[in-house]
């Protein structure tokens, strides 16, 4: 056996995958110290939200897209639907802006502001074909404006806003796939570059960003890791 | 199932200049720059085991 | 600071950010997602139990008919005779305009006609064909087929005219005009009312090549040519020029994300030089903010706005208090 494994796709990505996510990567139980503010949980809001979104969406197609007009339990899982949508933007939007603030692209993490905005500008249109598929006058409206954009710029031929049929079968399967295959790579690039540090303070204007590549302050003080404040009694470290 | 609220009349909107908006709306966008700061604002607690912080 | 040392000190910038060396904490993911979860459940059970969610029911052609016999009359005759929102709409409907374009741009032309509506034979012609027991209605259809487009053209012409002083007849299944040369005209559009009012209509106009129907754009569309819609939707404020784009019917919040999109349609030049072209136009200013969204790491400019105003000193203060020398990461 070992002497194919070379050519075994199998191995080789298994090999690819556990080198860029060991176990204690993918699942980590320790988080940098610098990860200490609450703008840091509307990552997770944002997926929990996606969660509700799904779950309660899985509710409402169980019994297909009539029931919730015309029974209060119905009516009751598409206000939850409804509702968890509203948050997943209020979250996602906060957890956006708070990403851009620490400029959270550094150190080679530009494919994760590119996943997280990918996004949620796939999320957008996912939301109109939920409003356009809802079956009432809203569903109505949306979709009667809403074609004028679509047609405008050639889409129409192909993304019929009128069609419930077309559009039922986007917000159902096609686009929320889209969105958690999205969500999926970029918590995975999360994993795999860990959460972007804190802008590096120059401690005075001679240790300002390096102008002529030489050493800084701190750099000559090299201090040893173990000498590093922690605030954790474990220690625990991924 | 009724709501408690019942929402379902012509929404109150505000203008401003060309500027429209319904309230409801108006609350969700005001609400999220008002989250977003106290979210950098409000100390995060500092113990080791401690949970809610996150690795996103 | 000159361009090569901008291009250093962003090197030395991400170098620093790339591999974190330094100290840790202990954390629970699993324990954390659940947790989150539960919040965004506990916080959506709120507002379901408080407000619940919208439901206003959808019009119909038949619901139309017959509470503004005008409006939808008025509507039946301009799908007649072509001059109808949807019957000079061009592709995907028809070929009867060029559609949209900025400069030679014109992607609503070039994808052509996908979904094909003859507004005279889909809304009025063919509805009736399908009317049994009434020889008059079929002999009137046959009439005006028969007619060359001249004279076909007066008749539409002088009854739109009329239709201005028109009022709801025979229990409003009918229309009272003054007397005028409109040859068939009348006898069919009270023809289409009656089927309208019966609501048959509505089902005559999905599309009916199978039994099994779910695309519901003829209706929609007829009835957007009128104004059974816009006047629902005025009332909800839902108009594009009451920033509709955004809202929901009744107070309930709506699309807020949305809020740039409805922007640009609320100004100059969208407004007035733009106006017939005012969704490409969008679309396009969209398309170019949405790639520049995606980009925003490497527009230079942009990228530097959170080092410039520093707001990461207060989201990273407990670091930066804790840890004045804090370990040369890389790797």
């Amino acid at each position: 056996m070992s002497a194919v494994k070379g050519s075994n796709w199998t191995v080789k990505v298994r090999e690819k995958a556990v080198g860029a996510l060991p176990p204690d990567k993918l699942l980590p139980d320790g988080v940098p110290t610098y990860v200490s503010s609450w703008i840091y949980v509307f990552g997770v809001l944002s997926i929990a939200a996606l969660v509700v979104i799904i779950g309660s969406g899985t509710i409402l197609a169980l019994k297909g897209p009539g029931w919730w007009h015309f029974t209060g339990i119905g009516r009751f899982f598409n206000s939850i639907h409804m509702w968890s949508v509203e948050i997943f933007f209020f979250v996602m939007v906060v957890h956006l802006w708070g990403k851009f603030w620490m400029a959270a692209w550094r150190g080679g993490r530009t494919r994760i502001w590119v996943t997280g905005a990918i996004t949620f500008l796939v999320a957008v249109p996912c939301a109109l074909t939920g409003y356009v598929s809802q079956q009432n006058f809203d569903a109505q409206w949306i979709s009667t404006q809403a074609k004028d954009a679509m047609n405008a710029v050639g889409l129409g031929s192909f993304f019929n806003l009128t069609n419930f049929g077309q559009m039922y079968s986007w917000h159902i399967y096609l686009l929320p796939m889209a969105v958690v295959a999205l969500v999926g790579v970029h918590v995975l690039l999360v994993r795999k570059h860990g959460v972007v540090p804190p802008f590096e303070l120059p401690t005075d204007k001679s240790t300002a960003p390096a102008t002529t590549g030489q050493a800084t302050a701190r750099e000559a003080a090299e201090i040893p890791p173990a000498e590093i404040k922690t605030s954790s009694t474990e220690g625990a470290q991924s | 199932m009724a709501a408690i609220f019942n929402l379902n009349h012509p929404a109150h909107t505000v203008h401003w200049h060309f500027f429209t908006m319904s309230v409801s709306n108006l609350i969700v966008i005001i609400l999220m720059l008002v989250v977003f700061a106290l979210a950098i604002a409000i100390p995060f607690p500092r113990h080791g085991g401690a949970e809610g912080g996150t690795s996103s | 600071m000159s361009r090569e040392s901008r291009k250093l000190a962003r090197k030395r910038e991400n170098d620093y950010a790339r591999d974190w060396k330094g100290p840790y904490r202990s954390y629970d993911l699993i324990k954390e997602a659940t947790i989150a979860i539960g919040v965004v459940i506990g916080i959506v059970l709120v507002l379901t139990i408080l407000f619940s969610s919208p439901d206003d029911k959808p019009s119909t052609v038949q619901q139309w008919s017959r509470a503004t016999p005008v409006d939808f009359v008025t509507t039946a005759v301009s799908e007649l005779d072509g001059s109808s929102g949807i019957a000079t709409y061009g592709p995907p409907y028809n070929h009867n305009s060029d559609g949209q374009h900025i400069s030679f741009i014109r992607p609503q032309k070039w994808f052509g006609v996908d979904h094909p509506i003859d507004t005279a034979q889909d809304y009025v012609i063919t509805p009736l064909r399908q009317i049994n027991g009434e020889p008059l209605t079929q002999a009137a259809v046959s009439v005006y087929e028969a007619a060359p487009a001249k004279l076909q053209t007066a008749w539409t012409d002088a009854y739109t005219k009329a239709l201005a002083n028109a009022t709801p007849a025979a229990g409003g299944s009918a229309l009272a005009i003054k007397p005028g040369n409109y040859g068939p005209v009348p006898v069919m559009m009270n023809a289409l009312l009656r089927y309208a009012q019966g609501g048959g209509l509505d089902g005559a106009l999905v599309n009916n090549k199978q039994f099994y129907q779910t695309d519901y754009t003829k209706p929609l569309l007829f009835m957007a040519d009128g104004g059974v819609l816009s006047d629902r939707a005025q009332a909800q404020h839902l108009l594009g020029e009451q920033w509709g784009m955004m809202n929901e019917t009744g107070s309930f919040p709506g699309q807020t994300w949305l809020w740039l999109y409805t922007f640009w349609y609320q100004i100059k030049p969208f407004t007035t030089s733009w106006a017939d072209n005012a969704d490409i136009a969008v679309m396009a200013v969209m398309g170019v903010l949405s790639l520049a969204f995606i980009l925003v790491p490497v527009l230079p400019g942009i990228r530097d706005i959170p080092r410039k105003i520093p707001l990461y000193k207060l989201i990273w203060r407990d670091w930066y208090g804790s840890s004045p020398e804090p370990p040369k990461a890389g790797a």
